[in-house]
Order: C-alpha cells, then structure tokens, then sequence
C-alpha cells in the first residue's frame, strides 16, 4: 500500500442468526499501519464479526469491503488477510520451519519467494531459533508467536489477531507485544480482538467497544479515558488478607470496590493523591491497614467497567 | 497447494511409528493369519478327530476299530474307558470333533453305530459316516457282503441250502483277501478328481482374503487419517485456511490423494505377501490389479472423509466410523466368506464397497476375468470414492457458513 486507503471498511454491518440480531449496525475503518483493538463482553457480536470480515458468512445488511473488494463474493481478496485464530493453529508433529512451508504453500507462496517469506516471518517473529522444533516441544509463548508466523507468510496488509495473549506468561506477552509492534511498523494494519484491556490499552491506536452488537464507543485509549473520566484518578487499596464483613462495610462505604478476587479494591476519585491520603487515614482510622495505597491514570479496565454497566436507556 | 497438504500427512505417518506399522504390518500380518486359517480349510487337510467306543466286542468291531485307527485322514483313538458317556463328554469338551460308538456287531442287522457330534461341527457327522463306510468297503468287505446277502436274500429270494453254502464260501475268501491286505473293491476308484485348470490349493480362498482385508485396513487407516479434518477445526487450523483465499479445497484434495497412495500402499503390502508366500499371480495382472487398487482406495479415501466429515467430534467420527467398519465388514465379506451367507445378505452385500472390492480382485487374480468384467465395480469403488470426497468439500462449505 503506497496511499493511506483503508484496508478495511465495515459499512452498517447487520447480521441475525434467526431471529436473534448480533450485529446491528456496525461501522469499522482501519487504516495501513494502524492497530485496533475491538472489545467487548462475551456475546458482543465480535466473532461474527471476524467472521463476516473473513468471508465466512454473508452479512444480512451493511457492507464490508476487504482491500476494496467483498471477501464473501470475491474470495481472491482474502489473499490480503491473514488471521491468527485463538487457538494454536498449527501442525503440533511438524517443525517451525515446516508449519511455515505448509501454511505459506496452502498461501500461495512457492519457490524462493516461499523461502523468504519463511526467513521474514521467523525474524519478524523472533522464533528463528526454534526453526527445526517440533511445534510440540515449544512453549506456549514460541507456539503463539509461531501461530502468528504462519499468518503473515504471504504478506498480508491486514492481521486478524484472536486473543493472541491467552495462555501466556507475562514475559511471552511483553514479546508478543514486539512482534505486533514490529509488524504495524512494515505497514501492516492489525485488528486485535481481545479480553486483555491492558494488552489493548498499550498496542493499539484505537479501540472500539461492541456491546449486544453495537459498537458503543470507539477512539484512542487516551481520549476516550480521559473523555470518560476527566480529571479523575483511579485510587487503588491492597490489601494483605481478605477482609472480613465489617472491613467490608468499611471498604464498600469509602466508595471502594472489590477488582475481580483479589484483596485490590479502588474507586475513582478527581482529588488525587491528596484524597488517597485522606482515604488512607479514614482506613487506618476504622483499623484497616492497607499493605499500599497507590495513585494512577484510569485504564481501559475502568472504561470497560463503565461500558458495561451503561444501560443503552439511560 | 495440495502438495503440501500431502506432505503434512506423509509426515505425520512417517514420524509415528506405532501408525505407521499399524498401516503396513499389521494388514499383511492379518491377512497371512486369515490365508493360512482359511486356505487349509478347503477340506483336503482337514483330519477329523474321533472318539471311538466299541460296546459290541466282537471281531467285526474290532476290525472295524483297527481299520479307522490307521486311518491316515483321521486322528482316532479308543475312549478310556471305552463307554458311551466317555465319548459324549470328550466331544461335549471339544477333545473330539466327533464320536462313534459301535452298539452292535457290524455284521449283524440292524443300525450297528451310533455317531455323537456337536451342531456346531456340521461337517464331523457326514465325515465320520463316510470314514466308517470308506473302512468298512476296503477292510472289512466280507461283512459289507454278509450283510447285503443276509438283507438281499429274504426281500428277493430265499437262498438254497447249497447257495447259502457258495455264499459262504465267497465271505470266506473276501474275508481271506481283506485280511491278507488285498481289498477287493476301493471305494476312490469310482471317482476321478480333475481340479480347476490353473488352481493352486486354496489361492480362491486366499484371494478371497487379500480382498476382504485390503479393503477392511483400507477404511480403517482411511477414517483414522481423515480424522485429522476434524482435529484441524478444533485446533483454529481450518478457520485459518478458511480466511485465506484458497479456502480449504486443497487440504480436503491432499488428503484425498494421500488416502489413496496410504490404501494403495497397504494393499501393495498385502498383494506382495500374496504373490511371494501364496504364489498369487498378481505380477502377471499387474495393470488391473493397480487399477482396481486405485478404484478401492479411492472409494476407501472418500468414503472415510464423506462420513468424518459429517461428525462434530472426534468421539461421534470414531463411534460412527467402528460401527460402519464393523457392519460394512460383516456384511460385505470380510469377516465370513460371503459364499457362506444366505442369499439374501449376499445380495445386501453389493451395498457395501467390500463385497466389490473382494469380488473384483477375486474375478481379476483368481477367474482370469476380462478387464470388461471389471469396469462395473471400478466405476462402482470410484464413484462412491467421488461422492465421499463431495460430501466432504459440501461440508466444509457449511462450516464456512
């Protein structure tokens, strides 16, 4: 791609399994180069809509456009899209290098040209040194960055990536992190579907929340948090044990709330430091003892939150 | 693109070894145990087992008892102790095919042996009676004699005093004869034997069995392989190649071709074995025995894929696939010859791929038939071949939905 023309084009997508309606209207642009991530709560309408840009069902209304073209009825648009689906992918029995020949093969790619791509894609992918592994024998982040070797073999201007980080350590998705990285930096354009708000929070250039098959709010991280929350603060309390009922109380009438089931608990708060300060006090004064208190931008966790508690009423 | 569909299956068989002998050992191991079982039981070397029992004690019996002991196409021996219910429990044991047990003088009137056999063993009973009657003609004539002019004789003429005295004569001597070794009359030179021109002992019924195990290996490996199709969906393998452009046409035809060349590979193994140990003259129809290999392997390969295919799970394709081997098998020939089925499950046979598989090779290697006799059942194999892989590619197109 010379010019800045999208690469995909999402027009009013509609879709219904019967009468159940799971995309209602959905309108997608991603620029060459660019990463988005797509969110949202289980049974958004994110699958099918992978789907519908895959080729993989013709869509009830709307339009989607691949390079220009319709991936449903031109399938040889689909020659620039590559998709790493969220399980390993792979041929567990055949090596690196061979899982790279096969999937670049069923991609069109022959001859030395195949041989290149193999190199670039194991580069790129920082799994060279793995190249005559049987798939096997890696560990869970080289099968990940494998499974997203094998998709950009045959140079693809845009990567479907499906939850590329589930199953992996902190380290294995800190290079995964690289290799997206490094591939938006060739000027390929990355779509990133993913339960990972952190992960998306720090690859991608947008974001965009589907929720019941709308998407509900879309743009960068840092315009949308700061849209949503404006000078607020996210205030953080850990705890060292789990409280028992009447720290609860205490805990739940400071404003704060339990996050996922850990001992952290924090709320939002426009006063910042000076008001972590007064809720440090307030705790010790009920006979809470924080193990930290700390002080931080909201991220899209919180954002998240918000956007699925938002009732499309009110 | 199909190339390298084929070369991840040529791998995944050449690195597994357990398959890769359960692909080419074991038919041919199955199917030496099957010629070999089967082969020898055309009947020539069947040599029966049988419990003898003598209540008559009298020197008839005693002969008669003497003759079948050295009988060469028997394995008999007195019961010990010689009564009735010895023999009936060593035949109820199974220690004996069959039991005799000489009632009365056999020179005497009247229905001299009883013969005790298990139903399941239908042929002990005649073999038994023919044994006795063989050593009756050839070492005993004398009482054969007896006894026909003792029955003879009050039915159509009373003998005279000086006929019944000539008569007496004549058992004397036949009796001399027999005993001397020189029977008068042999039984087997009623008959003359002419086998089938070009027959080998049992290579019908061997022929038979390369057939029935070919195929049967055929769809076992073949549902075993395209089993893969199924684990693909499962691992994202195929929402992958559904994305890209060539969608997965080319994987189901790689795995198509490599079905053929594996079933095409296991029958050459078996045919081989056939040809060097059973003098099988498969060298000598070398081109129809390929073309009818490739005809069964391809409807083995699109058979396999067609019925996984249509299975969600690995669980529902390997519960379908063993209840439609093992019934397709039982019906089609491969586990009972087919010639020993009643008519109307002959006929139900010419459902299943097996009964044309064992047919063809039978009509090609063992009738010399002519290459016209075989389009039928190439077209018949091939066709359903093509269906299956049909099924297949329709199928992937509704997972594509």
């Amino acid at each position: 791609m010379t010019d800045n023309r999208p690469i995909l084009n999402v027009w009013n997508a509609e879709h219904a399994y019967g009468s159940r309606k799971v995309l209602r209207g959905i309108d997608l642009v991603l620029k060459p180069g660019e990463i988005y991530a797509l969110l949202g709560p289980n049974g958004a309408g994110k699958t099918t809509l992978i789907h519908a840009i895959c080729g993989r069902l013709r869509l009830t209304g709307g339009e989607v456009a691949l390079d220009g073209k319709d991936p449903w009825s031109t399938p040889v648009c689909r020659a620039s899209l590559g998709l790493v689906p969220q399980e390993i992918a792979l041929y567990r029995h055949l090596t690196v290098r061979e899982n790279l020949e096969t999937f670049g093969r069923l991609a069109g790619v022959k001859g030395k040209a195949l041989k290149g791509a193999v190199n670039l894609a194991m580069n790129l992918t920082r799994v060279i040194d793995r190249e005559h592994v049987p798939i096997r024998h890696l560990s869970g982040g080289y099968q990940r960055r494998v499974n997203i070797a094998c998709a950009i073999l045959h140079k693809p201007q845009l990567l479907i990536l499906d939850e590329p980080t589930v199953g992996v350590d902190i380290d294995a998705r800190e290079a995964l992190d690289g290799v997206i990285r490094d591939l938006r930096d060739t000027g390929v354009s990355v779509l990133l579907v993913t339960h990972d708000l952190d992960q998306a929070g720090t690859l991608a250039d947008r974001v965009g929340f589907m929720r019941e098959g709308r998407k509900v709010l879309e743009g960068s991280p840092r315009h949308l948090i700061s849209q949503a929350f404006g000078e607020e603060m996210e205030i953080l309390v850990q705890l060292s044990e789990d409280p028992d009922t009447g720290e609860e109380i205490v805990l739940s009438g400071a404003g704060l709330e339990r996050r996922g089931a850990t001992n952290l608990w924090s709320r939002l708060d426009a006063g910042g430091y000076a008001a972590a300060a007064r809720l440090d006090a307030a705790l010790r004064a009920s006979g809470l003892h924080p193990r930290e208190i700390r002080v931080r931008q909201p991220s899209l966790q919180n954002l998240f939150t918000l956007v699925a508690d938002w009732q499309p009423t009110s | 693109m199909m190339l390298a569909m084929f070369r991840v299956m040529f791998l995944a068989m050449v690195r597994d070894r357990a398959a890769l002998a359960m692909t080419f050992l074991l038919p041919p191991l199955v199917f030496v145990i099957f010629a070999t079982v089967f082969a020898g039981a055309s009947g020539e070397d069947v040599r029966l087992r049988l419990e003898i029992s003598d209540q008559a004690n009298t020197p008839a019996s005693e002969r008669l008892i003497e003759a079948l002991l050295k009988d060469p196409q028997l394995r008999a021996r007195r019961a010990n102790p010689s009564t009735p219910r010895t023999v009936r429990r060593q035949v109820r044991a199974g220690k004996a095919d069959a039991g005799l047990v000489i009632v009365s003088d056999p020179a005497a009137s009247g229905a001299p042996y009883l013969v005790i056999t298990d139903p399941t063993r239908a042929m002990a009973s005649p073999l038994t009676q023919g044994r006795v009657q063989t050593a009756l003609a050839e070492h005993l004539p004398d009482v054969m004699l007896a006894k026909t002019l003792d029955l003879a004789g009050p039915v159509y003429a009373p003998l005279s005093p000086e006929q019944k005295r000539q008569a007496k004569t004549i058992v004397g001597m036949v009796e001399a004869d027999a005993k001397a070794g020189k029977p008068p009359m042999r039984t087997q030179e009623m008959f003359t034997l002419e086998e089938i021109a070009g027959a080998k002992k049992g290579r019908g019924t061997i022929v038979y069995y390369a057939g029935a195990v070919t195929i049967l290996f055929a769809l076992f490996s073949a549902m075993h392989v395209a089993m893969t199709m199924i684990e693909e969906r499962q691992a994202g393998v195929s929402d992958r190649l559904l994305a890209g452009a060539a969608g997965m046409t080319p994987v189901i035809n790689g795995k198509f071709l490599f079905l053929i060349l594996q079933c095409g590979l296991q029958a050459t193994a078996i045919f081989l074995v056939a040809q060097v140990i059973y003098d099988v003259p498969v060298k000598a129809h070398l081109i129809p025995w390929g073309l009818t290999t490739l005809a069964s392997s391809a409807c083995a390969a699109g058979l396999a894929m067609g019925v996984v295919s249509l299975s969600r799970t690995r669980e529902q394709a390997q519960m379908v696939s063993t209840f439609l081997i093992l019934i397709l098998a039982a019906v089609g020939g491969s586990m009972v010859p087919r010639f020993l089925m009643p008519p109307w499950l002959q006929s139900l046979g010419w459902f299943t791929p097996h009964a044309w598989v064992i047919e063809t090779y039978q009509a090609l290697l063992w009738r010399d038939a002519e290459w016209q006799a075989l389009y039928p059942a190439w077209g018949v194999l091939i066709g359903v071949g093509l269906a299956g892989l049909m099924i297949a590619h329709l199928t992937t197109r509704l997972v594509r939905r």
